[in-house]
């Protein structure tokens, strides 16, 4: 009678605990300006659920979530409102990510595309740096000269 | 008896005034469709680059997608609308052209949301294609 009472009490304690919380749900809390050309750009956000103090004033009932949010302020010219709206898509990265997920790609193709993106992500990082200490180009040309 | 009284109210209330509504578009690479909604979400009216009278490879060029937006809007504007919202969905070059028409045709527009759907990797895509 003792002995099952004592072997699951045994296991209760073998078992993880049951105390663990929830992983923190990640959700992006925008950050507006105070400015009334706010740019709201909060990838996966849904509203209504963690977000209670309805930092979007849209007046739509239900809950859509969006990657890319941009408000329109009055008599925003047609070119300026199409440059933000593509500079923020660019930014989250949407027409790349659906390009990617159209076909299938394999493990090989996969390691490719990450190597490229690295690859590039490095240079254009590289580059960068170089503009702003000259001192690094210097010595990268020395040791291309040296090399040749 | 009922479905005939059900038929007439159904068609009144689609005179009804929509002062704000959401403009879905929907850009794929082939085709763009531009359907106006409520704040509901119930649908006013739609057009598509294929009902503009293009068809095959011209459904999908920015052109299409322009009288496609020009043509739903017009449809609504008559009936009141006069602000908006814009949801865009899809890859497809109907995004800019579609949003520019709708910038055109004099509708204040409130936001302009990228709504396209992303897989938090779900389903498998299909193969890719040896062309």
């Amino acid at each position: 009678m003792a002995a099952p009472l004592a072997l699951s009490n045994f296991l209760s304690f073998l078992s993880p605990p049951s105390s663990i919380s929830p992983p923190p749900h990640v959700s992006f809390f925008p950050s507006t300006s105070s400015s009334p050309s706010s740019l709201v750009a909060a990838p996966r956000r849904f509203p209504g659920g963690e977000l209670s103090s309805a930092a979007s004033p849209s007046t739509v009932c239900f809950n859509s979530s969006y990657n890319v949010q941009i408000v329109v302020e009055e008599n925003e010219p047609e070119e300026r409102l199409l440059n933000r709206f593509r500079r923020e898509v660019m930014r989250a990265g949407v027409i790349q990510e659906c390009r990617r997920r159209r076909y299938f790609e394999n493990k090989q193709d996969e390691k490719k595309r990450r190597v490229r993106d690295a690859a590039k992500r490095n240079r254009k990082r590289a580059s960068i740096f170089e503009i702003f200490e000259p001192e690094h180009r210097a010595t990268r040309v020395r040791e291309q000269e040296k090399r040749r | 008896m009922g479905s005939r009284r059900n038929g007439r109210i159904s068609s009144r209330k689609n005179a009804r005034k929509v002062p704000k509504g959401v403009i879905h578009i929907q850009a794929s690479f082939n085709n763009t469709i531009v359907t106006i909604t409520d704040v509901r979400g119930r649908v006013i009216s739609w057009s598509s680059a294929g009902t503009c009278g293009f068809r095959g490879t011209r459904r999908g060029t920015p052109f299409a997608a322009q009288t496609a937006a020009g043509n739903a809007i017009r449809t609504v504007v008559d009936q009141g609308m006069q602000r908006a919202e814009v949801m865009i969905k899809g890859p497809g070059l109907g995004r800019d052209a579609a949003l520019r028409a709708i910038r055109r045709s004099g509708i204040l527009l409130s936001f302009v949301r990228d709504v396209t759907p992303m897989p938090h990797n779900g389903c498998r895509p299909p193969k890719k294609r040896r062309v």
